[in-house]
């Protein structure tokens, strides 16, 4: 799995958010309209306008007392339906699984993954299908059984239920998650070895964007590739112009923390450089690099000692906060303050070569960063945590809107696949629409198959202007469609706990918590019409 | 009961059609009807005649193809209207997880009832569906008798102006059948309106004031019980018990008026006065029994 946390654009989302709102909406209202009036030939328009005017009053017009009758009925159904059972699962797998994570053979951070992962992942594993089952098949139940008669017949409103139903499976789901995390985290505790303790923490990375210039010094898309078909990284080449160049942004004295070594506050930077030899060299000897940090404005460049890379092991590089250096243009060594290297606004460079000749390391974005001072492993695991409780309430919104309109098993289906291949087919989507995948216009790639044009290049012919707007409205529907399905590789946080990192808040949190949130209005909507329109005693 | 309509059902049809929209049955046919304040209305009808339907489309848990219902002023879809409304179903559609106590508290919630009054409440309607000693219970263990008072308790947790009954006797053995004959004629007095529908005939003639008949969807007959079945080309006398020459006497008096002697004989008591004395007596005295000739 490649690690790129890339940080949420606020402003663009909501821009999407809204645009595929509007339409969704304008839509039902038109299908809404045309239906009514198709339908009830008489009084159509009135009862519409009359239907959108309760409608209107029954969304905010919601009584908590009302909705907290409703979340109480669902946490004792829920309850009383023995959904708590999965404790005893989960006290099962706690019990006895410590003998089969343990491995005395692996690096001790990476042992330290499986524990946090293994936790992690039982709690997802257990808390989802139960979420889900819960959500999908409570309203169609109540239909069934016709317990949901005695309810609306009384005066509430079908807004009520929705929202009653959602929020009280949030609870037992919140209880349930709660719980898990907790003991969760002591088994943590208490499971892992003595000596991987003080690796127990949440390493805070700021990342820089990454840039290269080839052999000849200049500018270059990526490095080179060395034959990985995962282009994840691209390598450079060893005692040659080829750079690495990461620009950080917003580093401060905050980014500053004490070296242990000389109790001085440093920067440190952490590096995960992977080597690849084109001839084995000295069989003991590793690869090392050169950091450079740069301001080009100042016309400084102050070149840091070389550095080994180990492919196997932590990579911590302090640099201090007065740095000496050999001035060229002087002809002479001169001594720097770390932040006279920093722009005002906290922007600073840094150049990585390779200093072996015939070498050749590789590197992505991620690879290097700047790390602030570390947080508690509370804090990760728990941000962990919270993205399984996002995933469930979305899981629960879906499942609750899903059971509106088809019956348990039909609901648990849908929400179901939504859940298994929403973020595989998000991600093929998008590449289909910012045409990551070549020849994918519907038209164009039809007329290839027909000439038998070579699917892995561009069209040649370039097409008709027919055939491109016709794809290009493709395009716009398939984008359209690519955010009605939730990505919900956005919820897991597990690999940032589990390799020791803090879950970042621009990056990680917030997409997942917007992505929640963009469904809520829209599932709500559709929930609420489809039980209102909905004739409960329909034969 | 006063001239005031509490329901009003206008050219109400109601058509379910198939998953192609085609017109399948057509369950109520152009009913048109009131309810007025304070009766006991019997709405009547074989199995498929439309009485459910009927009652179902006042709750709203159907939509009428056409036609007008109006419920204490307001639309059916309205639902303010339910805060007047108390609704025992066919079966006790309640959820079988809760206990006596939680349903109605559950439901008074519903009805946005302040604590205190809900607890007054529940406490109040638990004693007079008589199921004191089984509050804690889950319905899931209840028999059906129970179950039954358990969903009246519920329907009448709002003191509502109208309560809407479906086959209310259902499930009741005799006791409880006149226990719920006697509340129906309690919540008359009360000042609320009822309507029920009911298979039992003797049950609707026992306590309703107007009836309704449908046969087909359609409305066959409307009124009140007592002229509806009154007899006007017929005359009952009942007397103390007579001697044999004064019923002769009597048999010639009406043959001189032209009229016919059809039968002259002891009325019988129902069965059910039957029972309800039997039970009582045992009550009084629990040694007594029959025993069975050899």
């Amino acid at each position: 799995m490649n690690f790129d946390p890339q940080p949420i654009d606020i402003a663009e989302s909501l821009k999407n958010w809204g645009i595929i709102f509007g339409v969704l909406l304008t839509l039902g209202l038109s299908i809404g309209f045309l239906l009514s009036a198709i339908l009830n030939t008489k009084d159509g328009i009135s009862r519409y306008f009359v239907g959108l005017g309760e409608g209107m009053q029954d969304t905010f017009g919601m009584s908590c007392r009302r909705i907290g009758a409703i979340v109480r009925l669902t946490v004792k159904e829920s309850v009383r339906r023995k959904a708590l059972l999965v404790f005893v699962v989960f006290a099962i797998l706690f019990m006895f699984g410590g003998w089969f994570l343990s491995n005395v053979n692996e690096r001790d951070e990476l042992q330290l993954g499986v524990y946090v992962s293994f936790v992690l992942k039982a709690i997802s594993w257990l808390v989802l299908p139960v979420a889900l089952l819960l959500s999908c098949w409570s309203i169609p139940e109540d239909i069934r059984l016709r317990s949901l008669h005695t309810v609306v017949t009384k005066p509430v409103r079908r807004s009520e239920i929705v929202v009653g139903r959602v929020l009280g499976f949030s609870v037992i789901g919140s209880l349930i998650v709660g719980i898990m995390s907790g003991l969760g985290y002591i088994w943590i505790l208490r499971q892992v070895p003595p000596t991987v303790g003080d690796k127990l923490i949440a390493r805070v990375p700021v990342y820089g964007k990454l840039s290269f210039l080839d052999r000849q010094g200049l500018d270059a898309k990526s490095g080179v590739n060395t034959g990985d078909i995962n282009e994840f990284r691209s390598y450079i080449e060893g005692a040659s112009k080829a750079r690495a160049i990461w620009r950080f942004e917003g580093l401060s004295d905050d980014a500053l923390r004490t070296n242990p070594e000389n109790q001085q506050p440093e920067l440190l930077i952490e590096n995960n450089f992977q080597a690849f030899r084109t001839h084995k060299g000295e069989i003991n000897q590793v690869l090392n690099y050169q950091l450079t940090l740069v301001n080009d404005a100042k016309k400084l460049r102050v070149a840091l000692p070389s550095f080994p890379v180990q492919e196997f092991g932590e990579n911590l590089r302090w640099i201090p906060r007065e740095l000496s250096y050999y001035d060229e243009e002087a002809q002479a060594s001169k001594q720097v303050d770390l932040f006279d290297l920093v722009d005002e606004d906290g922007k600073l460079t840094m150049e990585i070569a390779c200093v072996d000749a015939g070498q050749f390391l590789g590197m992505a974005q991620p690879d290097m960063f700047v790390r602030l001072p570390d947080r508690s492993f509370a804090s990760t695991f728990f941000k962990s945590a919270l993205g399984i409780w996002m995933m469930m309430a979305l899981i629960i919104v879906l499942g609750v809107t899903a059971s509106t309109f088809v019956k348990g098993p039909v609901a648990t289906l849908l929400t179901f696949t939504l859940v298994l291949f929403g973020a595989p087919a998000h991600g093929f989507l998008n590449d289909l629409v910012s045409g990551k995948v070549k020849r994918g216009g519907l038209i164009e790639s039809g007329i290839g198959i027909l000439t038998h044009a070579n699917p892995n290049v561009d069209s040649q012919a370039g097409g008709t202007g027919i055939t491109k707007g016709v794809d290009r409205a493709m395009s716009g529907f398939v984008w359209g469609v690519s955010h009605l399905v939730p990505d919900f590789s956005q919820f897991r946080y597990t690999e940032y706990s589990a390799r020791g990192f803090d879950v970042p808040m621009k990056s990680a949190i917030l997409p997942g918590v917007f992505l929640l949130l963009g469904f809520l209005l829209p599932c709500f909507l559709l929930a609420y019409f489809s039980l209102k329109l909905r004739e409960l005693e329909a034969k | 009961m006063s001239s005031k309509a509490v329901i009003e059902i206008r050219n109400l049809t109601k058509i379910y059609r198939d998953f192609w929209g085609r017109p399948k049955v057509r369950a109520v046919n152009s009913l048109s009807m009131d309810v007025l304040e304070g009766e006991v209305f019997g709405l009547l009808g074989p199995n498929g005649s439309g009485k459910t339907t009927t009652i179902k489309m006042l709750l709203g848990l159907l939509f009428p193809t056409e036609g007008e219902i109006r419920i204490l002023g307001k639309p059916a879809t309205d639902v303010s209207k339910n805060e007047e409304i108390g609704y025992l179903p066919e079966e006790s559609y309640l959820y079988r997880f809760l206990n006596a106590e939680e349903t109605l508290d559950f439901y008074g919630r519903l009805f946005n009832m302040p604590a205190d009054e809900r607890r007054r409440r529940t406490d109040s309607l638990i004693k007079m569906v008589g199921l004191d000693k089984a509050r804690r219970r889950q319905l899931k263990e209840y028999s059906k008798g129970m179950t039954r008072r358990i969903g009246l308790a519920q329907a009448l947790i709002n003191n509502p102006k109208l309560v809407l009954l479906d086959e209310p006797t259902s499930g009741l053995d005799p006791i409880g059948t006149r226990e719920m004959k006697d509340l129906i004629l309690k919540l008359r007095d009360e000042g609320k309106t009822v309507v029920m529908c009911s298979h039992l005939l003797a049950d609707v003639q026992d306590v309703c004031d107007r009836i309704a008949i449908l046969y087909n969807g359609e409305l066959k007959q409307l009124g009140k019980v007592s002229e509806l079945l009154t007899s006007q080309d017929r005359t009952k006398i009942v007397s103390t018990s007579l001697p044999d020459a004064a019923i002769e006497e009597i048999k010639a008096v009406i043959a001189k008026y032209n009229g016919t002697t059809e039968e002259v004989s002891h009325p019988t008591n129902s069965l059910e006065e039957l029972f309800l004395k039997t039970v009582a007596e045992s009550q009084q005295r629990p040694g007594q029994r029959v025993v069975q000739p050899r």
